[in-house]
């Protein structure tokens, strides 16, 4: 299941970022989001826009292609 | 004198407090990656310079500002590290304190946000940090200066105390690699070995090539390669970066365990009450759209305009009267009480006039910087923006150059792919800037008077729809392979204080004053003597003189747009200088002594619709001086340069072309 297959609301715990785009994923670990991390889905805009996600008190945005990138299972 | 390098991730507050300390101001806002430059300021006890670096969050740089900080270690000299840590998202701080201990210069950490973390219902103790940390731990409040003053006296002379570099253990397949590195690095340039040979092994692009001038790259690929081998062997990591961090991860996450204590509910409710409704499904582009719209009734109908109106009559009446009385009394010649009155009051009045439109559009955008609505802007946008091959925070810039687009420009650098970078600056100028903004105050309130803002906005409008239209070309065309990206951190929202806002304002508007004093000025004389002398001798009609012969040149190929007066040609090669400019040709040219009487001779040359297609040309034709160097200087490529310079002349005759042709055809 990927995180972008998540309703805004739940949450899930990361278990593969490893075919995120190379640049994206140096920027999430940045972040913290990685491997083990817990996140939610808060909001999403229309159209195929971004996600709103919050891990560890964090709120970013980020597009529901790259989301569908990250490997979860649901908590 | 020592220097103090001051750090921390983006968006916790740096520049603030960066600016209570050394008592200068920058620039700040509430979103990440508002400082984009180092800058230097000097404590105000003048014990040490201040350096206020761009945010990261790793030493391991991922876009052009972030190169700023990796660079300024490398290479520059400095005797401590003053690193900020935002208290609300502390493990995610700790790790670039973890990079800058390992590094081992002295520091002191500046805990900030307590209260943010405080209100998430996470009490921090800045004792047990420092006692894990090993170095001093201050609290502050950077927004109020609250604590800050002991920062400084911290970094006074001979308080500093130097400490031993922080070792955690990376295991034993990891320091046996690391030490080799680090042996044979010795010390490169002062460095410290084995900081350079951990940031090798974690990736780190500049040190690579750093190491790679010492010692050949082959040997050290190697090294890294059999390191990386035997440690996904033994503990399944996917990379080395991946199994850095997780042993810098724990070491933190233990920390922060010992240093932070729940005390209750989490009272972050508002920013996502707000969230939900200007990021809402249906209301978010709705919503941004109002905002805009807002911003220009207040900057032109309901304070700005009034407020310019007010000061005209003051300039170009009673200041120019008390001058004009003051010339006649002190009995100067002829040419030079022209020069004052004609040549400087109207050309630099006439700008400065414009002054209170112009702060009140830099105070409305400080607002939306500073609040934190600019990154809810970029997730709004994204969408539209990936259509076009660009993301949402390349928006961001855009707005900015609505103020100025020299600072607009600037921005793009937290643009982190290099194409969506380059693409955001050549599309920034087509940002309408507030020196258009007086060349279009001036015709609207000539031709569209009642219906100024709408007018204006529309050519806001028009300048984001040619922009999003050259990026579909751009991106379809000059940059077809490469891959759009989009992540943006959403800050809290945050009440802006007046007091931030009030320098925020002044500092985006005082460029303009000082443009005033200086382009405008030196342009209006120049202009004034050009139109004074011409090939018969001096003081000629202004259609004989120098003026309009060179004007004179343009006029023919600007006949089919609308516009082919030599006035008109002659404001707007004067107005590369700065767009304001084109304004005090204007004034010089038809020798307007106010506001009212322009408007009349401007209603004699011009019908509305050449109005119209006059502006739109203004609006895209080519970006002004200071905004062509900083291009120059951001892409670092004369080819982009001239680009960015002839695509906006050849869009703006198309664009003036359509407008006038077609408007003509239409209106009959």
């Amino acid at each position: 299941m990927t995180l972008s297959d998540l309703n805004p609301g739940s949450r899930a715990l990361i278990h593969d970022i490893g075919s995120v785009d190379d640049l994206l994923r140096r920027r999430l670990i940045d972040l913290g989001v990685m491997e083990g991390t817990e996140i939610v889905v808060r909001r999403s805009l229309p159209f195929g826009g971004p996600l709103t996600l919050e891990a560890g008190g964090q709120w970013i945005g980020l597009r529901r292609r790259d989301a569908a990138c990250i490997q979860v299972t649901p908590a | 004198m020592r220097s103090v390098a001051l750090l921390g991730n983006p968006n916790t507050g740096k520049t603030s407090l960066f600016n209570v300390i050394t008592g200068s101001y920058a620039y700040v806002g509430n979103w990440a990656g508002v400082t984009v430059e180092k800058k230097v300021g000097l404590l105000k006890n003048k014990q040490a310079h201040v350096i206020d670096l761009p945010g990261v969050y790793s030493v391991n740089p991922l876009s052009a500002d972030e190169t700023v900080v990796t660079r300024f270690l490398l290479n520059e000299p400095f005797a401590a590290i003053l690193n900020i840590v935002d208290a609300s998202q502390l493990e995610r701080n700790l790790y670039l304190t973890v990079q800058l201990l390992e590094f081992g210069k002295p520091l002191i950490v500046a805990l900030n946000m307590i209260d943010v973390a405080r209100g998430r219902g996470v009490e921090v103790d800045p004792g047990a940090l420092a006692r894990g940390l090993g170095v001093r731990v201050l609290p502050i409040v950077a927004r109020t200066g609250k604590g800050c003053d002991a920062v400084a006296r911290e970094l006074s002379e001979g308080r500093l105390p130097e400490s031993a570099p922080l070792r955690l253990d990376y295991g034993p397949e990891l320091e046996a690699a690391a030490e080799e590195i680090a042996g044979r690095a010795g010390s490169v340039d002062g460095l410290p070995a084995r900081w350079l040979a951990l940031q090798y092994m974690e990736g780190n692009a500049m040190v690579e090539k750093l190491l790679e001038r010492r010692i050949e790259p082959d040997w050290l690929k190697a090294r890294r390669e059999a390191a990386a081998a035997r440690i996904a062997q033994a503990s399944g990591a996917k990379s080395l970066q991946q199994y850095i961090r997780q042993v810098r991860g724990e070491w933190i996450a233990r920390l922060a365990a010992e240093a932070t204590r729940r005390t209750g509910a989490d009272h972050s409710l508002l920013t996502d009450r707000i969230d939900a409704v200007v990021t809402n499904k249906y209301l978010g582009m709705p919503i941004f759209l109002l905002t805009m719209f807002l911003m220009f009734k207040l900057t032109f109908d309901w304070v700005g305009t009034p407020l310019s109106d007010a000061l005209d009559g003051f300039i170009n009446g009673t200041l120019a009267g008390w001058i004009e009385s003051l010339l006649d009394l002190l009995k100067v010649s002829p040419f030079i009480r022209d020069l004052i009155l004609q040549g400087i009051i109207g050309g630099v009045g006439g700008v400065l006039v414009f002054v209170p439109q112009i702060f009140m559009l830099f105070l409305l955008i400080s607002f939306i910087e500073d609040s934190g609505y600019m990154a809810r802007v970029a997730m709004v946008m994204d969408r539209i923006m990936e259509s076009i091959g660009l993301n949402g925070k390349a928006f961001i810039p855009m707005i900015i150059g609505f103020g100025c687009n020299v600072p607009g420009i600037m921005a793009a650098r937290t643009v982190e792919q290099p194409k969506e970078r380059l693409l955001t600056i050549l599309l920034t100028p087509l940002m309408s800037c507030s020196a258009r903004l007086s060349v279009y105050s001036l015709f609207a309130g000539t031709f569209f008077r009642g219906s100024q803002s709408v007018v204006v906005f529309s050519l806001y409008v028009l300048g984001i729809a040619v922009a999003l239209l050259m990026a579909k070309v751009f991106s379809g065309t000059l940059f077809r392979n490469e891959r759009s990206l989009f992540f943006v951190e959403l800050p809290p929202y945050r009440v802006p204080q007046w007091r931030t806002l009030a320098l925020s304002t002044w500092e985006k508007g005082k460029g303009f004053i000082r443009k005033a004093g200086t382009f405008i000025f030196g342009g209006s004389v120049v202009i004034w003597l050009l139109g004074y002398a011409g090939p018969k001798g001096l003081n000629v009609p202004m259609d004989e003189s120098f003026l309009a012969m060179i004007g004179g040149l343009l006029a023919p190929l600007l006949q089919p747009l609308g516009f082919g007066s030599w006035q008109a040609g002659a404001a707007l090669i004067t107005g590369f200088l700065a767009k304001e400019v084109v304004v005090s040709t204007m004034n010089i040219i038809y020798a307007a002594p106010d506001l009212q009487t322009l408007h009349i001779a401007l209603g004699q040359q011009f019908d509305a619709l050449q109005a119209y297609a006059f502006m739109a040309f203004i609006l895209l034709y080519v970006p002004c001086l200071a905004t062509v160097a900083v291009i120059s200087k951001e892409t670092g490529s004369k080819k982009w340069t001239w680009f960015s310079v002839l695509y906006c002349l050849a869009v703006a005759y198309i664009i003036g072309l359509a407008i006038y042709q077609g408007g003509r055809a239409l209106l009959g």
